[in-house]
Formats: C-alpha cells, structure tokens, sequence
C-alpha cells in the first residue's frame, strides 16, 4: 500500500490522509473538553460516514411508502372483521367492539381511550358476501371483461406496434399522433354517444345477442375500454419491437414464416417483458375501471355487471354495509395482486434468460 | 439445387437507386461471390433474391421458376446472416429444426433431418444449448446447420463470417468450400473482403455503386480487369495506378516512360490513360532479369518498408519532392513487392522496371481496360 502511493504521488504529500478522518482529528484537537450532545455526535458520524446517513434515508423512505400504500388494505381488513353492531366504534386501528379503559392524561384536561383485549373478530363477513349477493359472479364478470379486453388489447396492440415500430413508410409519425391523440380525451367524453350508440337494436346482432342492443353485455365495456387503453400498449409494444434486430425477422421468414408468423414466433416471445407490462397494465386498468363500468350495465349479475357494482350493491337503501363492502374490495383485489405476482416473475425470468452462463 | 437467374434487377429508395439493372445467372451448384465496398448495394441484391425486399423492376427466376413476387417462404432458398440472427430464446434444436417445423414435416423426419445437418458442422450433443451460452463460432455453424438442414435450392451468405475473429474466419472459409463440395448447392455470398472472395469462389460478382462490374473467375478479375475498380478492388495490396498520356511512342507520366506501339494497342496519341501495375510486377532494376518483358528503368525513392515475413512491401515516391498522401496511394507513389532478403533501405534511391507483360491501360475517362499486356 504504502509503495503503491509512493510511486503514485508526487514525494512532497506523503502524509495525505483521508480528507474527512482529517477533519474529525482537527476537530478533536482544536476542542478537546467539547461535550457533544446526542444530535451533534450523530450528524458528525454521518459526516465521517455518509454510508450511514444514505442506508438511514432509505429505510426512512421505504417504511413511509410501504405505510401509505398498505395502510388502506389494513384499514379495510380492520373494517371488513368488525361486527355490523360495532362499526360506529372501529378505532384508527382496531376494530369496532375493542373493549377499552379511558385513561386521564395529567397536567391537561383530556382523556384517551386506550384499547385493552380484544373484541369480537367477524371473519363471516367473508362469507356473507357470497351469500348476500352472488359476488363471485361480479368477479367473474369483471375477471372475463378484464382477461378479453387484455387478449384484445395485446393482439391488436402488437400488430400496430410491429408495423409503427419496425416499418419504414410515410405518414407513420403523422398516424403515431394520431393514435396519441385518441388518449388525450376525456373517457367521459366519449360515454354518450357510445351509451346511446349500445342501447340501439342493431338487427344485425340479433342472433348472438337476445336484445339485439349491446347494452347489459360484457362488450358494452370491454369494447370502450380495449380502445382507450389500446394507445398506451401501442406504445410500450413499438418501443419493444422495435428494438428485435432486424436479422432475426428477416432469419423466421426466410425460415418459413409470413411477416405476422415473425411478429408472433419470433419478436412477440423476445419482447416478453414489454408484453407482459402492456397485458398487466391493461388488466387491472380494465379491471379497476369505474365510468363505464358503472354505467354500461344495469347492476345485474346476470347482465354481467363487474365487480365494481357488487361493491356498490351493499350499499343499500338504508343502510350502508361498511364490513362487507370492506371485505368485498379484499376479495376483488386478490385476482389482480395474484396476476402481478405472477407477471412478475415472468417478466424478471423474461429479462434473465440466458444472461447467467453469459 | 436450382440456377439462379437475375433480369434487370432495379432497386430505388426514394431518390437512391441502390441497384441499378443488374443481370446476372448464376449456374446450378456454382458458388458466386457478390464483393464490392460498403454500400454498393451487394446485400441489397441479395435480400431482392432472398425477397426480404422487392425489387422496383426486374425479375428473379430460381431453377427456372419465377419468384418475383413470392414471399421469402416460397422461395426454396436459406440464408446465413452477417449477425447470425440466432433465435435467442430457442435451443439448438429448436432453432436447426425451426423451418421443418413450420413446414410440418413429421417428429422422425425433423429428429433425422436435425442430427445429419448437425453432423456435417459438427454440433453433436449441443442441442439443448441456448445460443448465449456458445462461442461465437459455434453460432455460426448452428447458422449453417438451419441453412442446410431443410435441403434449399440454393444458399444465401450474407457475410457470414464478418462477426467472428481473424483465425476462426480463415478456419469457417475452409469449412464452407468444404460445405460446398459435400453439398454441390448454389451458393451465393455477399462480402466486402476480396480475400474470401478470391479464395472460395467459382466466379466473383464485382459491385460498385449498385452497377454490376465483373462477372468472372477469380482469376481472371485478378489478371483481366474488366475496369479500373475492378483492378484496383481485387488484390491485396492493390494495384498501382499511374495517370499519364498517350504519346507517339509509347506511354509517358510526370515520372515515367513506358515504350510500346500504341497503334498495336488500340489507343492513339493524345488519348488520357491510366496504366495499372500491380506491386509483385515491379521489380528493381538488379532484378530486372525476373521480368518477363522490363520497361526502361526510372527512378525513385524508397519512403517506407514494410516487412512481411514471406516478402517486402516497400513504398516509393518517384521524386523526393512527391508528398506522401494520407489517403492511400497518391500520384507519384508506388507500392512494389520484393523478395524477403532484398537489402534495401528506406531513403535508398532505387532504379526499377516494370514488366510490362501485366502493364494494364485503363481509359482514364470512362475506366474501362484496354489491354491487360503491353507485350
């Protein structure tokens, strides 16, 4: 070590230390009888140690986020397990019907109920919202909207972003805009027209549809959905595709694929990762969706009324059931958490393959 | 195994025509080398073969059958590609027996069809392999192996071996002529290396700037140069070239003189040339006897040797006043080949000849060759 630095720096600074344990001696010297308060002494090992500080900040930010976004669902879960009796006294954090003792707090005039025990845990809400209404139902509507509209999405999504991300032709910036503009407006703008457009008797659809009108069908939504979330797939799709050499395309066909033979054996599994963010994005986009979910159905199971309206439906006309709405939105967000665990996996196995025995 | 025919092949970008009204037949079981510098359109060519793309005008014919407009699929042809463009997510196996799958062919015939295309480049128990985990070479021959594997009409090389190091290139060039003798199928091939060209050719395609130059024998475009970048293209080190002028007699340039009957050569006094000498065909004046036909002896200066091992390239300036141009061989410089023991010293002054049984004259307008000897 200490030939290394001979021969690298000039003869006339040997003694050079590291700049912030120098810092630290001159300190000590300069005055030795200080007696450091506790903050003081802390800043000055973050100093001499910014590792220290930077680990600290880290945990401090991921403790916040994780609380405010996992707070909801346990402030649900602590909603959906009180009894109906005891929802006027569910607590910031427990339960309703937690038994507690106030407690006066000296010098000021005030008490605070301190929760002591536990109260009555109602884990039947889980199941009342079976019973009370037929929920899975609205899942399953809601979980066949979402899964259709996704397969549409990404089929009609990888075909426009092959053709905007890997062919050469005019107009395609001037069509690329286009497809933007479409997201620009407003969903709600495009409700009327289309509610009205889906309560018309279309002759036509008369077979494949009793009423004749799309109105009470699963396409009343996820054809408006499919389209205002198609151009944010384009987009993640044509960044993705694009990016496959040209070889390898050229490579299938010359193999004995058509150009969309390509699209799919070829660049579709080798932008696994772009594909699985566009299908998740649109999933639960689709899923979660409110507007038109709420509005394109008349709110029956049997007309294929998402889950979002199953939600709603414990909300009756005089009285609210606060626990089993609670429990019905932890159910309806299990499909989706699972979906992304699962997308996930694929979407870093997609992004290793291969990369290890490199 | 099918003939390859090319008419009036044209291909236009917007206002670049990248090829420009190329005919061409190739024979059934010939290997034909397209070569020309970058961007002169040899790959071009072949993707309009290949029907990557379409050319503007023109049609192509693969044993006999039009192929114009048929999708690369139809075609009967495979192709290797300059990047190998191996499907990286499929193994060897899948990527080898990726076209007979497509084409359906039954699990015996596929699994038969695969293990004889890997014998032949030698891939034996690597079928699971991904292709990230081979070297570069053993990429290649998986490349080959998907190419040969389905039997095509003909083969398709796109500088197939532009991506792998000097020694395994040297290496794969000899295992590819080798390929083209057990299999006896066309082969077309596209390089910008006039060595691979030279070496592994029946005939070599010489392009420049999308125009079809020489169609011949390597030998031939060697020795008889159809134009000046011909000449100047094919050979390591290239041609030296000289421009000067017709006289009464014979040839003269600033520096130089070379006697001959210019009536006998079909050029006449006045007329603007270039004259052509390859560097093994000029030889100090000592040596002159290894000419076969010397011209009058000239002077210059040695610039600069290079020592080869096998030989000696020295660099000459024919005056001391010449500058040596930074972009190759200027006017006044002359690169000449000589024996690995000649004594020779940079700043020598030297005398030399030129044999002028290889002195070739080009039009100094249009570039063409007029005559390949001056004998």
């Amino acid at each position: 070590m200490s030939a290394d630095r001979a021969a690298d720096e000039p003869a006339d600074a040997p003694d050079e230390v590291d700049p912030t344990v120098e810092m630290a001696d001159q300190a000590g010297l300069d005055e030795p009888d200080l007696d450091r308060g506790i903050v003081e002494a802390w800043a000055a090992k973050m100093i001499s140690n910014p590792d220290r500080a930077y680990r600290a900040t880290f945990y401090v930010a991921t403790i916040f986020f994780l609380v405010t976004t996992l707070f909801p669902f346990y402030w649900l879960f602590v909603i959906a397990v009180t009894p109906r009796n005891a929802l006027s006294t569910t607590g910031v954090l427990t339960p309703g019907g937690t038994p507690r003792v106030d407690v006066d707090l000296p010098l000021i005039d005030a008490a605070l109920s301190v929760p002591v025990g536990i109260g009555e845990i109602n884990l039947a809400s889980f199941a009342q919202i079976f019973t009370t209404l037929p929920f899975h139902r609205y899942i399953f509507n809601s979980f066949l909207i979402a899964t259709v509209a996704t397969v549409a999405v990404l089929l009609v999504g990888s075909l426009a972003g092959y053709v905007f991300g890997r062919l050469r032709f005019r107009g395609r910036n001037a069509m690329l805009l286009l497809v933007l503009v479409t997201s620009f407006f407003p969903p709600a703008a495009f409700f009327i027209p289309l509610n009205r457009l889906f309560n018309t008797n279309v002759d036509v659809l008369r077979p494949l549809i009793s009423a004749g009108s799309l109105y009470n069908t699963p396409y009343a939504i996820f054809i408006p959905l499919s389209a205002i979330f198609l151009p944010l797939s384009i987009f993640i799709l044509m960044t993705f595709y694009s990016q496959i050499p040209d070889g390898l395309e050229d490579a299938a066909r010359v193999e004995g694929t058509t150009r969309i033979g390509a699209l799919f054996r070829v660049i579709v599994p080798l932008s696994a990762p772009g594909v699985a963010t566009a299908g998740v994005l649109t999933f639960i986009s689709v899923y979660n969706e409110y507007f038109f979910s709420s509005l394109m159905t008349d709110g029956q199971p049997g007309n294929w009324a998402p889950m979002l309206e199953g939600i709603l439906r414990f909300q009756g006309e005089f009285e609210v059931l606060y626990n089993l709405m609670a429990a019905a939105s932890i159910v309806a967000v299990l499909p989706v958490a699972i979906l992304v665990v699962v997308a996930q996996e694929k979407i870093v196995s997609g992004l290793t393959t291969g990369a290890v025995k490199e | 195994m099918a003939s390859v025919t090319l008419e009036g092949i044209t291909k236009r970008y917007e206002d670049v025509t990248a090829v420009d009204d190329m005919t061409l037949e190739i024979e059934d079981g010939e290997f034909v080398t397209f070569v020309g510098p970058s961007g002169c359109g040899k790959s071009t060519t072949m993707e309009t073969i290949a029907g990557l793309t379409l050319p503007t005008e023109g049609t192509i014919e693969i044993g006999g059958r039009d192929v114009t407009d048929l999708p690369p699929k139809d075609r009967g042809i495979s192709m290797v590609f300059q990047n190998i463009a191996l499907f990286p997510h499929m193994d060897v196996y899948d990527n080898i027996s990726f076209g007979l799958r497509l084409r359906k062919y039954d699990q015996e015939e596929v699994d038969r069809r695969v293990e004889e295309a890997a014998d032949i480049v030698q891939l034996e128990g690597m079928m699971d392999r991904m292709p990230k985990e081979m070297s570069g070479g053993q990429r290649q021959r998986v490349a080959i192996a998907r190419a040969i594997v389905r039997n095509p009409d003909a083969f398709l090389m796109d500088e197939p071996l532009a991506n792998l190091d000097a020694e395994l290139r040297v290496h794969m060039r000899t295992q590819l002529q080798r390929l083209h003798r057990e299999l006896d199928t066309t082969i077309i091939y596209v390089t910008h290396d006039q060595a691979q060209a030279m070496t592994m050719s029946d005939r070599i395609a010489v392009i420049n700037g999308g125009v079809l130059q020489q169609v011949a024998p390597p030998l031939e475009c060697y020795n008889e140069p159809a134009n000046r970048f011909v000449a100047g293209f094919i050979g390591s080190p290239a041609m030296n070239f000289i421009e000067g002028e017709v006289v009464d007699d014979g040839f003269e340039s600033q520096y130089t003189r070379i006697d001959f009957d210019p009536a006998a050569h079909g050029v006449t006094p006045g007329q603007e040339v270039t004259v052509g000498i390859r560097p093994e065909d000029v030889f100090l004046e000592r040596d002159s006897r290894k000419a076969a036909s010397p011209t009058k002896a000239f002077d210059a200066v040695v610039d600069v040797i290079e020592p080869m091992g096998k030989e000696v390239n020295a660099y000459l300036l024919f005056d001391r006043d010449v500058e040596a141009s930074a972009e190759g061989r200027g006017e006044g410089q002359l690169l000449i080949n000589l024996a690995p023991d000649t004594e020779i010293g940079e700043d020598d002054d030297v005398r030399i000849v030129m044999d002028r049984e290889n002195v070739h004259l080009f039009d100094r307008a249009s570039g063409n060759a007029i005559t390949h000897s001056l004998e």
